[in-house]
């Protein structure tokens, strides 16, 4: 148990290593009777070998589909008779098995999670079909531009780095996949020691652990921990154009390399971030939507792995004001490196972020994800005990510093989607400009 | 499903309710397991209050809710509201326009100050509208214009519907978003905006008495408006199969169809929400069982059957595999629907639903904000905020008779309307 300062209250953790190494984390809520139940493996596509980009993603997927013993639609079948519903993915650094179980088939459900993460026996069959599902289901995501400039932005601001691929994968590395290939990232990157299991709602802590100690405690494997990842250098501007004609809209993102999760920069991150671009009333939504009616919506983000980040802004426009939305956005970008936010701004930045933050640990599974979060990732619980007192240190000069260092300046990456003839031209003044078809993206 | 053990996971008894004297309904439970309040504000006015020539008025409308008032002038509403640690959004259906806060427990006095003021004195300017016009333009664009999806959804609602405000889409045509002036929004805002066509939900950290004086003082003197007109009823009888084609540059085919069903209000609908779930909900329903994962027809199926005030809409959408045999999806569904209006399903599928969509109430209630919003809905469609209680009793009432009924009823083959994709080459 550990009771760490600050005006966050979280319930009562109890933590607890399993003696083959995995690591349980569990809390007691009162509310609706519901658990959450997390199982993470700190194995993710950032690991997916060459040419075979979409591998963690696939053995996720597959993994559900069958183990020693059950098959996929038993597994499926048990799941869903007992009201729930298996999640189950990768994201660069960790695999995922998740769901919310009816406080009274907590036991019935763990065990399904961890038969799956622990002894998937990767079906040819299921292995086949699966991949046959990813592919085609890419074949839709490139009708959704919003998700092909997502595809593209990774791609180009990750240039090179095991976090440069969509985590889906490509088409081309996907049929490439082989059954042995899943086997193997199983075998080399899944095993107690890279395990966490969190469970989190209304339930007695006691049997909580117990039902972990019997259904995690008899696993055994043992792999290596993931290799330490380079991190990410800017380079100068580049232009990407993701030619797809037919189109009425552009799709815009402006994308930099910035910070990993674990940064002593996180809370004035945040905080400029909020000024900048985060809220409804932040810069880039008065200049871009307010002033100028040329988006319905234009955000920011931090978006932090765990060796490496990445800051993006992201819109849209009709076709012809596509370069105007970009000059507004690189133009914001660069004055608020100079100026930073206003009293007035970091003020109800501060305000807004310190009010709203018990909103994000309202349900079991939010708050099952921030201890995630700060187990996995490894920054200080207090982030979140005294995340109001942290946000609230925060100054103006923090803010202008993390724009000065993070913001895109004459670097990162330009992503647009839409018609190449009657775009690319106009790009070229924000840096050299390729074009790519659509195809490339998936 | 234990019902009997089961604790009340919605304590109803502990909502204060009162109706002001210019018509606005409160209703206030006090709920303190996290130190926040979630308001909404419903309006009881959607796409179906509008007509031809200014559909997309209720969408565009709920945009102007932002752009000042009396007191808080343009861009103030925001600003204040996330100066004392808040946050709003609001959306539009066919029914209804909601708008909420989640905030601090010691912002709500601002809330009903900022709330109250855009009530009584709404700023429309012409500048205002003309930048609204041109963002909502750019949402119509992203949601629909540019969207498989939101093509092909325009035209089934347009098919499902002949005569009632149903058939024309939520955000409204192009063109009628061109055309829609400040006189039209001054109209609306006076029939449409008034407190008697208005409730207030607010859940949380809060008391109740001290909340209601506070509410009464500030909308006390806001005059009651007309009672708005009904909406004509009248929807002619299908008498076949109604079909469309959307020809788009796309990679993949899909294929979206929809039955007209029940209004809100009747029986049928909640055995509708379990043969949805039996249908479609989780990878061992029947038709991603069948379509996605035996015959490799589609990549993905959903269905929405979403409850409304006038009969809605059973709609299947499936995202179909590149080169799959389109013939043969479509009479694999025919299949499907057939075997369960004929047969219904087992006792096992029936708990399966059950447990799935007890689950799914919980998860809502799990939060003040998806309390407040299920009491205003349950208001809004049923007539009575105390339906938000009830649906897990609904559910539990259902027999796998009731679902083979529905199915028979609702899922007719002459009364289904089907759109499919049709991908042209990519130049």
């Amino acid at each position: 148990m550990s009771a760490p300062g600050g005006d966050i209250t979280l319930p009562p953790l109890h933590e607890l290593e399993l003696g083959n190494g995995a690591r349980v984390l569990v809390a007691r809520r009162a509310g609706v009777p519901l658990v959450a139940v997390r199982l993470v493996i700190s194995a993710g596509s950032a690991l997916d070998p060459a040419g075979a980009h979409g591998l963690s993603h696939l053995v996720a997927q597959v993994a559900r589909r069958g183990t020693a013993r059950r098959t996929g639609k038993e597994i499926d079948d048990r799941v869903e008779s007992l009201g729930s519903e298996l999640g189950a993915g990768a994201d660069e650094d960790f695999t995922y098995f998740g769901l919310s179980a009816p406080t009274e088939f907590l036991s019935a459900l763990l065990d399904v999670v961890v038969d799956v993460a622990t002894a998937p026996t990767f079906p040819a069959v299921e292995m086949d079909r699966i991949r046959r599902r990813e592919i085609a289901g890419l074949a839709h995501v490139l009708d959704e531009p919003g998700a092909v400039a997502d595809r593209a932005m990774i791609s180009a601001v990750y240039r090179g780095h095991p976090y440069g691929h969509p985590t889906d994968g490509r088409v081309r590395d996907l049929k490439n996949v082989r059954r042995v290939d899943a086997v193997q990232f199983h075998r080399k990157w899944f095993s107690p020691s890279s395990a966490m299991l969190l469970v989190v709602g209304d339930v007695d802590p006691e049997r909580a652990l117990d039902l972990a100690r019997r259904k995690l405690g008899r696993w055994r494997s043992t792999s290596a921990p993931p290799p330490p990842l380079p991190p990410v250098a800017p380079g100068p501007r580049a232009v990407v154009v993701v030619d797809k004609r037919d189109v009425t809209q552009s799709q815009v993102r402006v994308a930099v390399p910035a910070l990993p999760r674990a940064t002593p920069y996180y809370f004035p991150a945040l905080v400029a971030n909020a000024v900048f671009g985060g809220g409804f009333t932040s810069r880039l939504v008065e200049e871009v939507r307010v002033n100028r009616g040329l988006s319905y919506g234009v955000r920011s983000r931090f978006a932090m792995g765990r060796a490496a980040g990445l800051f993006f802004v992201s819109s849209f426009t009709k076709i012809e004001t596509t370069a105007e939305l970009l000059e507004v956005i690189l133009e914001q970008a660069q004055r608020f490196s100079e100026e930073g936010p206003t009293e007035e701004e970091l003020e109800r930045a501060k305000s807004y972020l310190a009010g709203l933050y018990p909103l994000s640990l309202e349900t079991h599974e939010q708050v099952a994800d921030r201890l995630a979060d700060v187990k996995l990732y490894g920054f200080p619980l207090e982030d979140v005990t005294c995340y109001r007192e942290r946000v609230r240190a925060v100054s103006a000069d923090d803010c202008r510093e993390v724009a000065r260092r993070h913001f895109p300046l004459g670097r990162g990456v330009v992503v647009v989607v839409g018609p190449a003839a009657a775009i690319a031209r106009s790009l070229e003044r924000f840096g050299p400009v390729e074009v790519m078809p659509a195809r490339k993206v998936i | 499903m234990p019902k009997t053990s089961e604790r009340p996971i919605l304590d109803l008894e502990r909502v204060v309710t009162r109706e002001l004297p210019n018509g606005l309904r409160v209703r206030l439970l006090p709920e303190r397991s996290a130190l926040t309040v979630s308001y909404y504000t419903f309006f009881q006015v959607g796409s179906r209050n509008e007509r031809l020539g200014r559909t997309g008025i209720s969408h565009l409308f709920e945009h102007m809710m932002f752009n000042g008032a009396a007191k808080y002038g343009p861009k103030e509403f925001d600003r204040v509201l996330e100066s004392r640690g808040g946050s709003s959004n609001a959306y539009t259906s066919n029914d209804l326009t909601a708008y909420y806060e989640d905030f601090a427990s010691d912002a709500l006095d601002t809330v009903v100050d900022l709330e109250s003021d855009r009530m009584r004195s709404l700023a429309l300017t012409p500048e205002t509208l003309e930048q609204e016009r041109q963002v909502v333009k750019e949402e119509r664009r992203l949601r629909t214009e540019n969207s498989v999806f939101g093509l092909m959804e325009e035209q089934l609602e347009a098919l499902v519907f002949l005569a009632h405000p149903y058939r024309w889409p939520v955000i409204g045509w192009m063109d009628d978003i061109e055309r829609i002036t400040r006189e039209d929004c001054a109209t609306f805002f006076q029939t449409y905006y008034a407190p008697g066509n208005a409730s207030i939900y607010a859940v949380g950290d809060l008391d109740p008495d001290r909340a209601l004086n506070v509410i009464e003082r500030s909308y006390g003197d806001i005059p009651a408006g007309p009672r708005p007109q009904p909406v004509p009823q009248g929807e002619p009888p299908q008498k076949g199969e109604r079909r469309a084609v959307v020809r788009y540059p796309a990679q993949a085919p899909a294929l979206l169809v929809g039955w007209r069903g029940p209004a809100a209000r009747s029986p049928d609908c909640a055995p509708l929400d379990v043969l949805q779930t039996a249908l479609a909900v989780g990878e061992s329903s029947r038709l991603k069982r069948r379509l996605v994962e035996e015959e490799e027809l589609a990549v993905s199926v959903q269905i929405s059957w979403g409850w409304r005030i006038d009969p809605g809409v059973f709609v299947v959408y499936a995202e179909l595999t590149p080169g799959a045999d389109r013939g043969r999806a479509e009479s694999v569904l025919w299949e499907e629907i057939d075997r369960v209006a004929a047969r219904g399903i087992g006792a096992a599928e029936l708990r399966r639903a059950q447990r799935l969509l007890r689950s799914s109430v919980l998860h809502e209630l799990a939060t003040h904000n998806g309390i407040a919003h299920a009491l205003g809905q349950a208001e809004a469609l049923l007539g009575d905020w105390r339906e938000a209680g009830r649906a897990l009793e609904l559910y539990a009432a259902v027999t796998p008779r009731d679902v083979r009924r529905v199915a028979e009823a609702w899922l007719d083959p002459g009364r289904r309307c089907v759109v499919t994709l049709e991908p042209e080459d990519v130049r």
